[in-house]
C-alpha cells in the first residue's frame, strides 16, 4: 500500500473537479465547491462514487455536512483513508 | 434466539461490519411465508404486525456493495419493539406524545417506530443530512421539526447523534426530555405494563413535508387513515399476491419510502429488501441487481430515481441482470414525463424489463401516500393534448392534427374506493372533464390536519371534508391526470421544494428585508427546473452584491442541495397584489421578461449562476 498524503489528494482532487468546472477558473484548496464550482446533485454523485472507488473508502453523508471548500474534502478524505488502515 | 435480537438490535455492531461468524449464520428473509397471506385486514398497524410476526417473512438491509448486513423479519421486529417500548414506558410520557426518530434505512428506526406505537406514542421521522456544508442550516431544520411537533423524546444512530444535541440546545419548547441512541436507549430498564391497544382514531405519526426552518408542517394521519390507505395500495392498486417481495431505496422519512415500502409490505406479510438512499445514489446498479438476485416484483421511485438508472448504470452490466421478475414499477412522487420512462424502457428492456411493469400512480402525504394508481401491468398510458387549448382555455384537448404543438401527460387512473377526486377552479366550483383546475380529494384516507398548525390546516382542507391538493389537472374518462403544481412548489431533481422555504431563509440575510424576496422555478436546457431567486436589494457596490448574491446560493444549495440562480432588483421591481402580498406567478413573468429583453440583465443572470 502506497502512502498517500494530503498533497496528493489535493492535487487528484484539482484535477477531477477542473472537469466540472469553468475552464478560467483555477482551482485552489479555498475553492468553495458550492458558490465556485457549482456541483449539482449528478456531479457530487460522480464525485463521490470516483473518491470511494480511487482511495477505497466510503465516505459518510454526515461527514460531507461540515465539507465547503476543496481543502474541507481532501481533508476528509485523507482522515477516512487514514481510519481505514 | 435472544442473542441474535440484541445483535441485529445494536447499531455499534452494524457498523463495526464484518463478523464472520454473524455474516455466515445470516440469510435473507424468505418470499413465500409460512403463514396464510391477510391483506390489510386489520384495524391498526400493532394488529397488522402481530399477524405478520407469525409468519417468517421481514426486512432485509444490504450495504453498498450489495451484501446482507442485517436481517430483521417481522417475529423479531416485533419483540424488539416490545422491549424497546418497555423502556420508552419508564419515561414517564403520556399516551399521544411525540417521538422524534431520525430515519435512517436501519432496522433500528423501524423498531422505534413500533415501539413507539405498542406504547401509544406517535413517531415522526426526521431526515438525515444530505447536502454538502449542511451542517447548520439541517441542525435548524431538525430544531424547528421537534419543535413544530412538540417533541418529548428524540433519537438518531450514532453517526447523526451529534446533530441532535446541537438541536436541542436552545429550544423553544419545554416539552422535550430525554434524547439519545438506540443503544442508550436499551440501557434503560424495561418497565412491565401491559399496553393498551390503539384505536383506529388514534393518531398513527406524523409525516413532516417540508425543509423549512421557520414553519415546518407535521401532517398527522390517523390509525384509521393509514390502514384505509394501505388496504387502497394493496389490494387495489399492486393487487398483491403472495409471491410478491419489494425491493427499495426510498428514505424512511418520506411518505413513499414508509408508507409505501415499510409499511404496506408488513400489513401484506412480504419481504423486503433494503438499500440505503445514499448507497442506491451513487450506485443505482445495486437496486436492479437486488431486483434481478432476489427476484423482487415490487419496486417503487420517483422518475429521477430511473434517470439515475439510464444515466449511471452500463451497457456491460445489463447482461448480469434479470428483471423480468419485476411486475410492479411504481413510478409517483413528482410530475411523470414519459421520456424518463422510455429512456429507461430502451435501456433495460435488454435485461427483460418489461414496460408494462410501469404502474403510474399520484398521491401525497396529506393523504396518508396514495390517491389513485393506474391499472396494474397496463403500462404507462398516456395522452397528447394540444398546447394552444390548454394555454388558451385551460382544456385539455386530444392533439388532432400531426404538426400542432402538444403536451403530453401520463395518466394516473382512479382514485382508490372509497376515495373521489375534483377538479375545481380559482373559485371552488367544480369543473366538468378536460377542464384543467385544482386537484382536490376526499376519502378515508385524508389527514386530520397539520399537527398544532390551525392556519396551514384551514387553508388546505377545505369545507366537506376536501383536501386541496396544491396540485393541478384535469380528469378524462374517469381518469386523472397532472398538468402541474401551483407556483408554490418546485420540483428539482425529484424533491419538493417549497417556494417560501427558500423566501423565507433569503430573508434572514441581514440585507433583505421581509417579503421582498420571490422563489419559483423555470424551465431550462432538457426540461430541468433551474430554480430562480429574485431579491430587491439596495445595496450598490459590486462586491457587496457579489457577497449576497454568494450567500444565498450557498444558503439554498446547504438547505435544498439544488444550485439556484439569484438575480437582484431594485426596490419595488417584484410585484405585489393588492393586499400587499408577492405575487410568485407574477414575479416569474417578470423575470422571464427581463431575461429575454435587457441583455445586462441576462448578463448579470449568468454571472451569478457560475
Amino acid at each position: 500500500m502506497v502512502d498517500i498524503n494530503q498533497e496528493d489528494i489535493l492535487r487528484l482532487l484539482a484535477q477531477r473537479l477542473a472537469s466540472f468546472a469553468n475552464p478560467e477558473l483555477e482551482i485552489t484548496p479555498d475553492t468553495n465547491l458550492i458558490t465556485q464550482l457549482a456541483i449539482d446533485s449528478i456531479k457530487l454523485l460522480n464525485l463521490i462514487m470516483e473518491l470511494e472507488d480511487h482511495f477505497d473508502i466510503s465516505i459518510p453523508l454526515n461527514a460531507l455536512t461540515d465539507v465547503v471548500t476543496v481543502r474541507d474534502l481532501a481533508n476528509l478524505v485523507y482522515k477516512l483513508k487514514l481510519d481505514s488502515k | 434466539m435472544s442473542s441474535t435480537i440484541i445483535k441485529l438490535g445494536d447499531p455499534l455492531m452494524q457498523e463495526s461490519g464484518s463478523q464472520p461468524s454473524s455474516k455466515l449464520s445470516m440469510a435473507a428473509t424468505p418470499t413465500i411465508n409460512t403463514l396464510a397471506q391477510r391483506l390489510v385486514e386489520f384495524d391498526t398497524l400493532i394488529d397488522a404486525l402481530e399477524y405478520a410476526a407469525d409468519g417468517a417473512t421481514g426486512y432485509n438491509f444490504y450495504d453498498a456493495k450489495g451484501e446482507l448486513r442485517s436481517v430483521l423479519s417481522y417475529n423479531t421486529l416485533k419483540h424488539n419493539a416490545l422491549s424497546a417500548a418497555r423502556r420508552l414506558s419508564g419515561l414517564g410520557l403520556a399516551r399521544g406524545d411525540r417521538v422524534a426518530l431520525i430515519a435512517d434505512t436501519s432496522p433500528e428506526f423501524i423498531e422505534l417506530f413500533f415501539a413507539c406505537r405498542y406504547a401509544g406514542l406517535v413517531p415522526f421521522a426526521m431526515p438525515i443530512p444530505v447536502n454538502l456544508g449542511s451542517h447548520a442550516i439541517y441542525v435548524r431544520q431538525l430544531r424547528s421539526m421537534l419543535e413544530s411537533g412538540q417533541a418529548s423524546i428524540a433519537i438518531a444512530n450514532v453517526d447523526y447523534f451529534g446533530f441532535i444535541e446541537e438541536a436541542a440546545e436552545g429550544l423553544n419548547i419545554d416539552s422535550l426530555q430525554w434524547i439519545g441512541t438506540p443503544g442508550q436507549l436499551n440501557k434503560l430498564s424495561e418497565v412491565d405494563t401491559v399496553f393498551q391497544p390503539s384505536l383506529p382514531e388514534e393518531t398513527a405519526y406524523l409525516q413532516f413535508t417540508s425543509g423549512s426552518t421557520r414553519m415546518p408542517r407535521g401532517v398527522v394521519i390517523t390509525e384509521h387513515a393509514l390502514m384505509c390507505n394501505l388496504r387502497g395500495i394493496v389490494r387495489n392498486g399492486l393487487k398483491v399476491r403472495a409471491t410478491d417481495r419489494c425491493a427499495s431505496w426510498l428514505p424512511f422519512y418520506h411518505d413513499m419510502g414508509l408508507v409505501g415500502l415499510v409499511l404496506s409490505p408488513m400489513a401484506a406479510q412480504l419481504s423486503v429488501d433494503y438499500l440505503a438512499t445514499r448507497d442506491f445514489a451513487i450506485r443505482p446498479l445495486q437496486w436492479l441487481k437486488l431486483i434481478s438476485r432476489n427476484r423482487c416484483t415490487i419496486a417503487f421511485s420517483q422518475p429521477f430515481g430511473l434517470k439515475l438508472c439510464s444515466l449511471r448504470v452500463r451497457e456491460s452490466d445489463l447482461k448480469d441482470l434479470d428483471l423480468s421478475c419485476w411486475r410492479a414499477a411504481g413510478i409517483g412522487a413528482e410530475m411523470i414525463r414519459p421520456e424518463i420512462l422510455r429512456n429507461f424502457a430502451d435501456k433495460f428492456s435488454a435485461a427483460g424489463f418489461d414496460e408494462r411493469a410501469f404502474l403510474p400512480c399520484y398521491g401525497l402525504a396529506e393523504s396518508t401516500l396514495a390517491v389513485s394508481f393506474s391499472n396494474i401491468s397496463q403500462g404507462v398510458m398516456s395522452l397528447r393534448v394540444d398546447t394552444k387549448t390548454l394555454v388558451e382555455k385551460k382544456m385539455a384537448v386530444r392533439v388532432q392534427a400531426e404538426g400542432r404543438k402538444f403536451n403530453e401527460f401520463v395518466n394516473c387512473g382512479r382514485p382508490l374506493p372509497g376515495h373521489t377526486v375534483k377538479i375545481v377552479d380559482e373559485n371552488g366550483q367544480e369543473l366538468p372533464q378536460m377542464m384543467v383546475g385544482s386537484i382536490l380529494v376526499k376519502g378515508g384516507s385524508i389527514m386530520t390536519g397539520y399537527f398544532n398548525n390551525h392556519e396551514e390546516t384551514a387553508k388546505t382542507l377545505k369545507p366537506g371534508g376536501w383536501l386541496d391538493t396544491g396540485d393541478i389537472g384535469f380528469i378524462l374518462d374517469g381518469d386523472l391526470y397532472i398538468t402541474g403544481r401551483r407556483t408554490d412548489v418546485i420540483i428539482v431533481n425529484g424533491r419538493n421544494i417549497r417556494a417560501q422555504d427558500i423566501e423565507e431563509l433569503a430573508e434572514q440575510q441581514p440585507e433583505v428585508r421581509s417579503r421582498e424576496a420571490s422563489a419559483f422555478g423555470i424551465s431550462g436546457a432538457d426540461d430541468a427546473t433551474i430554480v430562480v431567486l429574485v431579491v430587491e436589494c439596495r445595496l450598490t457596490s459590486v462586491e457587496e452584491r457579489q457577497s449576497l448574491i454568494n450567500r444565498l446560493q450557498q444558503m439554498v444549495y446547504m438547505a435544498f442541495g439544488v444550485n439556484c440562480l439569484v438575480e437582484l432588483v431594485p426596490p419595488h421591481t417584484l410585484p405585489r397584489t393588492s393586499s400587499g402580498k408577492l405575487s410568485r406567478s407574477a414575479a416569474r413573468q417578470g423575470f422571464l421578461q427581463r431575461a429575454k429583453m435587457t441583455d445586462q440583465i441576462s448578463v448579470a443572470v449568468h454571472s451569478g449562476d457560475r
